[in-house]
């Protein structure tokens, strides 16, 4: 499982690296980066959690 | 209320702003693009209401359709506000300029002083039992943050919510809209007034605010005139003083009249993060926005055209069942809530880090010290349209116990 950003759909709401600091974290502006492209199972419900959080749907999850 | 308001006067009315969810639940159901010939206060000619999430959050997110320039209503301006009223993509410059300033980590940086203000605030009432949250926390504790963010003085306070009520609800009688502008230009041209007198202050001396960042601070090699400071500033004095207050109000409302859910959150604060975004979605204290439409669009059905105005009900939006599971309940644990309390597409919230962290911090201070409150009795609460602050918010909470 992977997920990526799209970053001309991010507008930097932060639901992401609020609900999974392992894997998102916030650029110097409040932007999404990912940390980790690669998706460990201990944290794949928060990344899921996170997808379903982006209001701007700039998340995806390549399976 | 009837599900097809003749005018704009119900649909902003105050009654409406108690619980606005029946009501934009028949929209959404019934006429989710609602044509009204007018609107008080929003300029002249029809103006098109939307109520559905989806055709909420396309309109967040297509600016070349849904345009931010000259959509607002008055609010006593000479020149459009920055960025709020800028379309991409010079908007993009101005919130590269900006964004940093409201990062999470700049936020992380302001954390202990917001707590202590909190906590300083708290204590100020919480020998009493009771107090008009407010008055003496709501108001204060947002705004004491934005002053001195801004390098503004704190003595200044009263003018400054002045200034911001006479912009946003100005004392005249309703059907009054020439007092209501003449009201919104004086204020407005005491705001510019104001701010000219305070940049020449940091063009003299630098401080380390946010005032001298916006003067030295550069866009692509070069930096802001004295009129887009003073265009930003003005937005500043209405989105820092009136949004987190209005939040406060409306959750500790809800709050003081839901104890289970207060009890969950003091009992478990790590419960905070999830329902401070819960509780937004909520409530959704500004309740829409507006746009003015530049190309023609059909949505559900109805043909919108290029040169009508728009409102997108975000309120409506975000108790919309379509997108929400159980939208009319509150689940502290909810797991999708995408949510537009914060607006969305490029004009997304600018403090919406800052006000998402003084929610958490204000609730987690409040109850670690006062764990049990609720309205006082026989109070009755009056929730003001646009965007809901409820004045006087009257609380009563046992003292001693800690
Ligand atoms: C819980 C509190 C807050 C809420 C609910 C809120 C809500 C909103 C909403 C809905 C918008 C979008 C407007 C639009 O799309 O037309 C917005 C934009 C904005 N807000 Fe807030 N706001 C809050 C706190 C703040 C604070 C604390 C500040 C500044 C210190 C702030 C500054 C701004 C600015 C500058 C914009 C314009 C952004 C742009 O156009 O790019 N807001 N806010
Ligand atoms: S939640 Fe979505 S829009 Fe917000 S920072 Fe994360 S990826 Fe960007």
């Amino acid at each position: 499982m992977r997920v990526v950003v799209d970053p001309d759909k991010c507008v930097g709401h932060g639901r992401c690296y609020a609900l999974a600091p392992d894997v998102f974290e916030p650029d110097d502006d409040g932007y999404c980066m990912v940390r980790h492209y690669e998706v460990w199972p201990a944290v794949a419900e928060l990344v899921r959690r996170a997808v379903a959080n982006c209001p701007e749907e700039a998340l995806t999850i390549e399976d | 209320m009837a599900a097809e308001p003749a005018s704009g006067a119900g649909l902003f009315g105050a009654d409406l702003a108690a619980d606005p969810r029946p009501t934009f639940a028949e929209l959404r159901k019934g006429s989710p693009v609602l044509r009204l010939p007018d609107l008080q206060g929003f300029g002249d000619g029809g103006v098109v209401i939307l109520s559905r999430y989806e055709d909420v959050h396309f309109a967040l997110r297509h600016p070349e359709v849904f345009s931010s320039t000259e959509a607002a209503v008055d609010i006593g301006q000479d020149r459009p506000l920055i960025p709020l009223q800028v379309d991409p993509p010079d908007h993009a410059g101005y919130r590269r300029l900006l964004d940093p300033h409201f990062s999470p980590r700049a936020v992380n940086g302001m954390e202990g002083a917001v707590r202590e203000l909190a906590a300083e605030l708290i204590e100020g009432f919480a020998a009493r039992g009771r107090c008009d949250f407010h008055a003496e926390f709501a108001t204060p504790f947002p705004a004491t943050i934005f002053l001195r963010l801004m390098g503004l003085p704190m003595e200044e306070l009263p003018m400054f919510l002045r200034w911001r009520d006479g912009i946003i609800r100005p004392q005249v009688d309703p059907s009054d809209l020439d007092g209501a502008r003449t009201v919104r230009k004086q204020t407005g041209q005491e705001i510019y007034a104001f701010f000219d007198a305070v940049i020449d202050d940091r063009l003299a001396s630098p401080q380390d605010d946010l005032m001298t960042a916006f003067l030295t601070d550069e866009i692509e090699g070069r930096r802001l005139s004295r009129d887009e400071v003073l265009d930003m500033c003005y937005l500043f004095i209405l989105g820092g003083l009136d949004t987190v207050t209005a939040s406060l109000d409306c959750l500790i409302a809800r709050l003081a009249q839901h104890p289970e859910e207060r009890q969950r959150l003091v009992d478990d604060p790590s419960l905070i993060d999830g329902a401070v975004e819960e509780l937004l979605r909520f409530e959704t204290p500004v309740m829409g926005v507006p746009r003015l439409v530049v190309a023609d669009v059909t949505l559900d059905g109805v043909e919108v055209k290029a040169g009508e105005r728009a409102i997108l009900l975000l309120h409506s939006a975000d108790t919309d069942e379509a997108e929400f599971d159980g939208a009319d309940e509150v689940d502290f644990g909810r797991e999708r809530n995408r949510h537009f309390a914060f607006g969305g597409g490029p004009h997304r919230c600018l403090g919406s880090h800052l006000a998402r962290r003084e929610l958490k911090v204000a609730l987690e201070e409040l109850h670690r010290r006062i764990p049990e409150y609720s309205l006082a009795p026989g109070a009755e609460l009056s929730y003001s349209p646009g965007i809901r602050q409820v004045d006087p918010l009257p609380i009563v909470f046992p003292v001693g116990a800690r």
